[in-house]
């Protein structure tokens, strides 16, 4: 597989998240970078190009909406995965309707996140594969 | 606030119990079904997710606390609209269980319950770090999960410590010289010097004082050591804190002292302000142990990480104390083991001992010369490394991470473990390109089944079919199974992952495979086919991924990088809440502490309150009074036990007039499926029975409500259903049974409950029947307790499908036990009537869960393996 892996950027506040997501990922074959304070993730979308982020949307500090607003600003090809609480969940369907490429009720489970992810790669190498 | 909400009850309900018309009763009978149906549902979510298949946050837990309150306090209403406020006591039982829950969440436990001062190790609540910290937290688990030999002792917990500043009223003082260390007011030394003063000239509560005390008197010497919290964990505090050998017992309260003061010796303050945790209350718990005068002592390392790819571990070892190998003053003997069975022994080096250290008789060390012959003969025997080399690999499984073991060869030449932690890597591991690496082995299941406990695995495949396989269970090995029964629970702690077909992660084998962390994957079909007997295979619950052989560097990632998910807060807390809301102690509705005052769970509540919601509509004169509305039909069937049927919707044919149906017309499943077991042929009796038909006909045809007497009552067997519900009352010959049923789509709202008891024979006979039928319910995999003739049975969250098949099961027993009233007269027949009847189960139950032996006798010989 000399083909580069994808690189997934993930932020939550918390850190559980993280911890319990990266290795998962990483198993896929996927290049993971976690955060859980919106600056410097934020840092890290100016620096590094990342096709995939994953993010939760209630977050001290800045808001998670802001935060995607200012990722699609730089890479407007990221695909944005948006992890959210049950009660949030319809208010963020309806404003991220565009956009976003999926969305995750918490809590969930590995092999859902998995999947969305996986099919979030296939898309990214669909468009790549075209001319 | 729930008192207020009670006493507005009582308010609202204080004039004299009316009776509630029926459909208004029928009404909230289903209300507190459905109630009943989510809270149980919610307990077998929050079960799956402690199995770290879940993401999830504290903030998940609190809304799922919160829904449970709320549905109970509906549920309690409910039954207490039905009985007319019988059961107000129900909101002060919900009191005492939900706010101990509530303020776990909040982090406040000790504030609202009494924690104890002193805790014994053997017997002390386990998930607990905060209160005895990492190092005692962990002695407990290998205790009380892993039974391996730890010596005998008791902690002094934090919250001993903060009762002993505030009886100091030392926390102010402690304050303001931390403030003005921070602010470069007071150098390090000054300020260490005077907190320790503080601590050390502070006088110990009366209350804990009597507690140490009494635990102390036990033996003649302790080891007195710091078990602060993370201690042991992610921060390295090792060897910042004091550890106190020899400490003679009326030395101990002095020594706790001397510990909780080191929490401010000059290098601990140093270290916590550096890593930042200086505005945290440090607080530390103390663990007392007792002395083990050893011949040899050392460390165990489970996994090289020198050398991670070496796949070996490595034993240390000395002869006497074990200060000389903890202090490092001296060159050990070094034996490099394979980390597999069966242990075999890489190399060693044993070195040149001069001296070593001992216990004196007196209490106290003393330097002893060795003799040159002595001098190289190594420190530890074969035998003795295996021991070692198994234990360590049993820690490090169980705690998912290297462990570092510090043991100890008594003067009788017993092992002991003295403590065990993680293994931190002197220098960063290098993280291995995991996907490269897995992705070089073949893969033999992939995508299957449910997460029951995440984690990896690897070791020869053992399948296990009936309770007989158990005791062949090699150590280490991974299990295999068909069925996820409850007597399989004696293995589960030697298995390093279990693969079974069927089951459910919030089932009963998943929840015993959680207590011991074993990665566990349910509902993996043609498991047993695909995976090759005997060979290893590795068991990826994380990625649901099944490969053959040992996939070396994800066993080594997952030990090295992978996240503990047990050992986070959040999984923590869960399981403190679990333990609050999931077990079931209240089994027995006879029982006399199936009372409001005896719920201590959840699950107890709510399995109270149906209960007597049931009672409530049986309730005699009630019954006679609501009768006439209800609508009861009575079963027109061959089986002559003229069965009432009272559908409280959707369990019988809307099309069926007056007051007579037959089999076909019953809509509702579990009652169907029963029958079907009760007429299958040969079931009722082998002798074919004389039945008048017209005076059967006409028994029949009376309608209960004409002239029902009391007498009549006491007879009556009587079904009350819905489409998905079932609960059974017969009273066949002198025996009572009651079976209670719900089969919906979904496993996890369903349920068995299965109680059978009486008879007028003597009560050994009366038994001998009672552990019959529990062998015929265990090989259906129920969870069976029997008290005497009292038969209790249950199983849960099982497919409809399942519990279709064992309704057909029960129906052929319920025919069977009356046979067994009317002939069992001897040992002989006991024997014979087993046979007549595993016979005539063979084709309704399912062949594969009958292959246990020949004909069952090898389960009447040990039939409740589990319990």
């Amino acid at each position: 597989m000399a083909q580069s892996r994808l690189k997934i950027l993930i932020l939550d506040d918390e850190p559980i998240v993280c911890k319990r997501l990266k290795p998962s990922l990483e198993k896929q074959g996927f290049e993971v970078d976690t955060f859980t304070r919106t600056f410097e993730a934020l840092q890290a979308v100016q620096n590094t190009k990342y096709d995939i982020i994953i993010t939760d949307l209630k977050m001290e500090g800045m808001d998670g909406m802001r935060f995607l607003q200012e990722a699609k600003k730089i890479h407007p090809d990221s695909e944005v995965i948006v992890i959210t609480g049950f009660a949030t969940m319809e208010t963020a369907k309806e404003s991220f309707k565009k956009g976003v490429f999926d969305f995750i009720a918490k809590p969930f489970n590995l092999s859902e996140i998995q999947r969305v992810v996986m099919r979030a790669e296939a898309k990214i190498q669909g468009t790549q594969g075209k001319p | 606030m729930f008192t207020g909400l009670r006493n507005l009850w009582q308010k609202l309900f204080k004039p004299p119990p009316k009776l509630v018309a029926f459909p208004e009763v029928f009404e909230h009978f289903q209300d507190l079904l459905q109630d009943h149906q989510k809270i149980m549902e919610t307990i077998a979510d929050l079960g799956e997710k402690s199995g770290g298949e879940y993401v999830f946050d504290r903030k998940y837990l609190l809304d799922t606390v919160n829904e449970l309150h709320s549905l109970l306090l509906r549920l309690v209403k409910g039954l207490n609209l039905i009985s007319g406020n019988r059961y107000l006591e129900l909101y002060t039982t919900l009191d005492r269980i939900m706010l101990p829950l509530e303020a776990e969440l909040r982090g406040r436990l000790s504030l609202t319950e009494e924690m104890p001062y002193v805790v014994a190790l053997k017997d002390a609540p386990l998930d607990l770090p905060e209160l005895v910290g990492g190092k005692a937290g962990a002695l407990m688990e290998i205790i009380q999960r892993l039974h391996l030999p730890v010596p005998d002792g008791f902690v002094v917990t934090t919250r001993a410590y903060r009762r002993f500043l505030e009886h100091n009223q030392a926390e102010e003082r402690i304050h303001s010289l931390l403030t003005a260390w921070i602010s470069e007011k007071l150098d390090t030394m000054q300020i260490s010097r005077q907190i320790k003063y503080a601590l050390l000239a502070g006088v110990m509560p009366q209350e804990v004082a009597r507690e140490i005390r009494r635990e102390a008197q036990s033996r003649p010497f302790w080891a007195v050591r710091s078990s602060a919290f993370g201690e042991d964990g992610e921060l390295s505090f090792a060897g910042l804190h004091e550890s106190i050998l020899q400490v003679p017992s009326a030395g101990v309260l002095e020594a706790v002292k001397k510990v909780w003061a080191s929490l401010y010796s000059p290098q601990a303050l140093s270290y916590r302000r550096q890593v930042g945790l200086l505005g945290e209350e440090a607080a530390m718990a103390v663990l007392c142990q007792e002395v083990i005068a050893s011949r040899a002592s050392g460390v165990a390392h489970s996994l090289d990480l020198e050398a991670p790819e070496s796949d070996v571990l490595v034993i240390y070892a000395y002869p006497g104390l074990g200060r000389t190998v903890m202090e490092g003053r001296t060159n050990l003997d070094r034996f490099v083991v394979e980390r597999r069975q069966p242990f075999s022994i890489r190399a060693k080096n044993i070195v040149k001992k001069e001296s070593y250290r001992q216990v004196a008789p007196g209490g106290g060390e003393a330097e002893v010369t060795v003799s040159p012959e002595e001098r190289e003969r190594p420190a530890l025997a074969e035998e003795d490394i295996q021991t070692l080399a198994r234990w360590s690999r049993t820690l490090e499984r169980y705690f998912k991470r290297p462990q570092e073991t510090e043991w100890a060869l008594d003067e009788k030449g017993q092992l002991w473990i003295l403590q065990s932690r993680g293994l931190t890597s002197p220098k960063p591991v290098e993280a291995p390109d995991i996907y490269e690496s897995c992705s070089t082995y073949t893969v033999l299941i992939r995508d299957q089944g449910a997460v029951a406990h995440a984690g990896v695995g690897a070791g020869p495949v053992f399948v296990v079919s009936s309770d007989h396989d158990l005791e062949g269970f090699p150590e280490g090995a991974v299990l295999v199974t068909r069925y996820t029964a409850p007597w399989l629970a004696p293995v589960v702690p030697k298995a390093v992952a279990i693969v079974a077909e069927r089951g459910s992660p919030a089932g009963h084998l998943a929840t015993i495979a959680r207590e011991f962390r074993v990665p566990t994957l349910v509902g993996v079909e043609n498991a047993v086919a695909l995976l090759p007997a005997g060979q290893d295979i590795t068991v990826d619950t994380h990625n649901r991924l099944i490969y053959q052989g040992r996939v070396a560097e994800l066993l080594r990632y997952e030990l090295i990088q992978s996240t503990t998910f047990e050992d986070t807060p959040e999984f923590r807390l869960l399981r403190r809440l679990l333990k609050r809301v999931a077990p079931l102690n209240l089994t027995d509705p006879q029982d006399q502490n199936f009372t409001p005052a005896g719920c201590r769970s959840v699950h107890d509540v709510i399995r109270f309150v149906h209960e007597k919601a049931v009672q409530e509509l049986m309730d005699l004169p009630r019954f006679l009074k609501r009768f006439k509305e209800a609508r009861v039909c009575t079963l027109v069937s061959e089986v002559p036990i003229g069965l009432k049927i009272w559908d409280l919707g959707g369990g019988i044919d809307p099309q069926a007039k007056g007051s007579q149906i037959t089999a076909a017309q019953i809509r509702s499943l579990p009652l169907r499926a029963l029958w079907e077991g009760v007429t299958l042929p040969g079931v009722w009796s082998t002798e074919p029975v004389a039945v008048d038909f017209k005076g059967l006909m006409s028994s029949l045809t009376r309608t209960l409500g004409e002239d029902l007497s009391a007498q009549d009552y006491l007879g009556i067997n009587l079904a009350v259903v819905t489409e998905t519900y079932l609960n059974l009352h017969l009273k066949l010959g002198y025996h009572y049974n009651l079976i209670d049923v719900r089969m919906d789509p979904d496993p996890h709202h369903n349920h068995i409950y299965f109680r059978f008891v009486g008879g007028v024979t003597d009560f050994t006979r009366r038994t001998r029947r009672a552990r019959l039928l529990a062998d015929i319910l265990s090989r259906y995999h129920f969870k069976v307790d029997i008290k005497g003739d009292l038969v209790l049975a249950r199983i849960l969250h099982l497919p409809q499908e399942e519990v279709r098949r064992r309704l057909i099961a029960l129906g052929q027993m319920v025919g069977f036990t009356r046979q067994l009233d009317m002939q069992l007269k001897s040992d002989e027949d006991v024997e014979h009537f087993l046979e007549v009847f595993v016979q005539c189960l063979e084709p309704a139950g399912d062949p594969k869960s009958t292959q246990g032996g020949k004909n069952g006798t090898e389960q009447i010989e040990n039939p409740h393996p589990g319990r």
